[in-house]
């Protein structure tokens, strides 16, 4: 209702971000962190890209599996979190930056084992995932995969139709808690198909909803 | 056809403005426009983009829809939605850079509280002019090779925007208090709505331009309407208080809400207000950006020295855009004590004083602050 209060909203979220996802997914979001970092690192020293680190939750999960990590997240606030998550543990093995995602064009082509994006291709426009997909490709190293974890429309009816119904009192929820919300990416496959790319894992939660893909360049 | 419901939409997102309502972001062709066209940037709030879309009818060019979040202009800029990250984010993704040879954009001017211009530059190439306020002025700057006279620096704030201002506030507050009256005392409810109307209104066309003690004026004024009414009308005693208490409530919210809501008038928090605009003049070096950006028309060129003058501080609403777009940072926010905020502060953190995003950043673990 009022201007202020919905700014205020707004700017505490990073702080709440965590525990508002953690619960209103009831713990799928955790799950799907650590499927997210499983299909990304495949031998330590990994080199990986992620789009989007937030406060770091996925971060971690790829340090810990021996990852040497570059993450980039367009907002301040949420930096400052995942540093402080982070420590002064990963030095030597953690990047992290302030910049968009579109951005990942300026570096060097073919020098990441996995570009990750948990829950942040969601929030990007159609054209800047485009974008964003092309780049990825570029940026991977032969035999590299790009790892998505993210809300995706559900497949079947059924699932459709509850999908719906559950969303919308829990995406205005979420709206309040963490002050984002997020559509449901219609057509990945698709999407990864125009940018080149070829599903070869994919891992769907029980509504299929979240899900968790590894996709590879065509040859 | 189309008209009507285009005329629909302006109603409803007026009374919900509010409300965020996104558009999709990306690249907007308006009329025929070439490899030379002016390219012009704003947010993706649907209401913004339409408005903008038919001011620029029988003009050549291409439009950028930063995401915004479906926010406003002003609110994403001092909010942290529309920094200069989105606008990075759209001019690289859009598709503009294939169809046009420079790299010049124009930003509106209220976005400068956010979008740091020499940072897009830095960023991905792009050189950003803040254009006027408002979008209805824009052929006005395209045809006048892109100079700015003070009307179109400065905020306006006039009566059809109070108006807006006050259908934005009166329509979701009298909404709510109108169904929670409605259920509770049927036969109170329009009062209250009547009653919600009228002191937005009366807020949002007087209150800024009264002077010292205007809360218990406004409020002592509002109480005797509110209450006389209720006398008349034979209310009694319950009623009478519920008057006096509904009163008490919307003028508490509604000037709270008055300030930063709009740009003409800065945060009212106790924080806020100890927090002044200060010019270093010996790093001044009149690149005349923060004269361009101040939506108040707080500084005053001098061609002779090269260097500006906080001439009319008193309207300062701490917006920081003079601050975060200094190349010198010769402009930052100092307090009595002598304390400063940096501008580099407010640049990543977006802590202008508008909200409470300052305290945030003081008070912050990220210890950035330089107070002391
Ligand atoms: C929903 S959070 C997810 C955070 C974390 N990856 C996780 O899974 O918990 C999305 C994050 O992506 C970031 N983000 C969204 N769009 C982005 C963009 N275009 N460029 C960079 N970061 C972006 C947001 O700032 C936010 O921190
Ligand atoms: S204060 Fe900064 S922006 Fe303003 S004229 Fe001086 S150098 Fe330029
Ligand atoms: S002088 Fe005040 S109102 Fe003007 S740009 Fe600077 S902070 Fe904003």
């Amino acid at each position: 209702m009022s201007s202020l209060v919905l700014m205020r909203i707004l700017e505490s979220a990073p702080d709440r971000y965590d525990a508002g996802m953690r619960v209103l997914s009831l713990g799928a979001v955790p799950r799907l962190h650590e499927q997210a970092a499983r299909l990304a690192v495949h031998k330590a020293g990994a080199r990986v890209l992620e789009i989007g680190c937030g406060t770091g939750a996925v971060t971690r999960l790829l340090l810990e599996r021996g990852a040497n990590v570059e993450a980039l997240d367009h907002s301040p606030e949420m930096l400052d979190r995942a540093r402080a998550r982070l420590g002064d543990h990963w030095t030597g093995r953690l990047l992290l930056r302030e910049s968009t995602a579109a951005e990942i064009d300026a570096l060097p082509a073919a020098s990441f084992d996995a570009v990750v994006a948990s829950l942040s291709l969601s929030e990007m426009s159609a054209s800047e995932r485009t974008y964003v997909l092309a780049a990825a490709v570029r940026a991977l190293a032969p035999g590299g995969r790009v790892v998505i974890a993210d809300e995706l429309r559900p497949r079947l009816l059924w699932q459709r139709t509850v999908h719906v119904v559950v969303r919308l009192p829990l995406a205005l929820l979420t709206w309040i808690v963490t002050g984002t919300t997020t559509h449901a990416i219609a057509d990945l496959g698709g999407e990864l198909a125009a940018a080149g790319l070829r599903t070869v894992e994919e891992h769907r939660s029980a509504l299929g909803t979240l899900a968790a893909v590894a996709a590879e360049r065509e040859r | 056809m189309t008209r009507v419901t285009e005329t629909l939409r302006d109603l409803l997102q007026t009374l919900l403005r509010m409300v965020p309502w996104p558009t999709e972001p990306g690249l907007r062709v308006i009329g025929n426009p070439g490899r030379e066209s002016p390219v012009v940037i704003t947010c993706n709030y649907d209401l913004t983009v339409r408005r903008l879309t038919r001011a620029l009818r029988g003009i050549d060019a291409w439009l950028v829809v930063a995401p915004s979040r479906g926010i406003n202009v002003w609110c994403a800029a001092a909010g942290g939605l529309l920094t200069t990250s989105q606008v990075v984010t759209a001019l690289k993704t859009c598709g503009i850079e294939g169809r046009v040879q420079q790299r010049r954009a124009i930003a509106p001017q209220l976005a400068a509280t956010g979008v740091v211009a020499s940072e897009v530059a830095r960023r991905c190439g792009w050189k950003i002019r803040f254009g006027p306020v408002y979008a209805e002025d824009l052929p006005r700057y395209l045809r006048g090779s892109s100079r700015k006279d003070e009307s179109m620096r400065r905020v306006r704030f006039g009566w059809d925007e109070r108006a807006q201002m006050a259908a934005a506030w009166g329509f979701p507050t009298s909404v709510v208090l109108g169904l929670a009256f409605a259920i509770a005392q049927p036969a109170w409810a329009i009062a209250i709505v009547a009653q919600t109307w009228a002191m937005s209104l009366a807020c949002f066309f007087v209150y800024d331009r009264m002077g010292r003690g205007r809360w218990p004026l406004m409020w002592a004024a509002a109480t005797a309407c509110s209450l006389g009414a209720v006398a008349a009308g034979d209310g009694g005693g319950a009623a009478l208080a519920t008057a006096a208490g509904s009163t008490t409530l919307i003028m508490a919210v509604l000037t709270y809400d008055f300030a930063g809501g709009t740009p003409i008038e800065g945060g009212s928090h106790f924080e806020a207000r100890q927090w002044h605009i200060t010019l270093d003049p010996g790093r001044c070096e009149g690149v005349y950006s923060c004269w361009e950006v101040c939506p108040e028309a707080c500084f005053a060129k001098h061609e002779e020295t090269r260097k500006v003058e906080i001439a009319h501080a008193s309207r300062c609403v701490k917006c920081g855009a003079c601050v975060v777009q200094c190349p010198q940072d010769a402009l930052f926010f100092t307090d009595q004590d002598g304390r400063r905020i940096e501008p580099d502060v407010i640049r990543r953190y977006k802590l202008n004083l508008l909200g409470h995003r300052f305290e945030t950043g003081e008070t912050g673990d990220s210890g950035e602050t330089t107070a002391n």
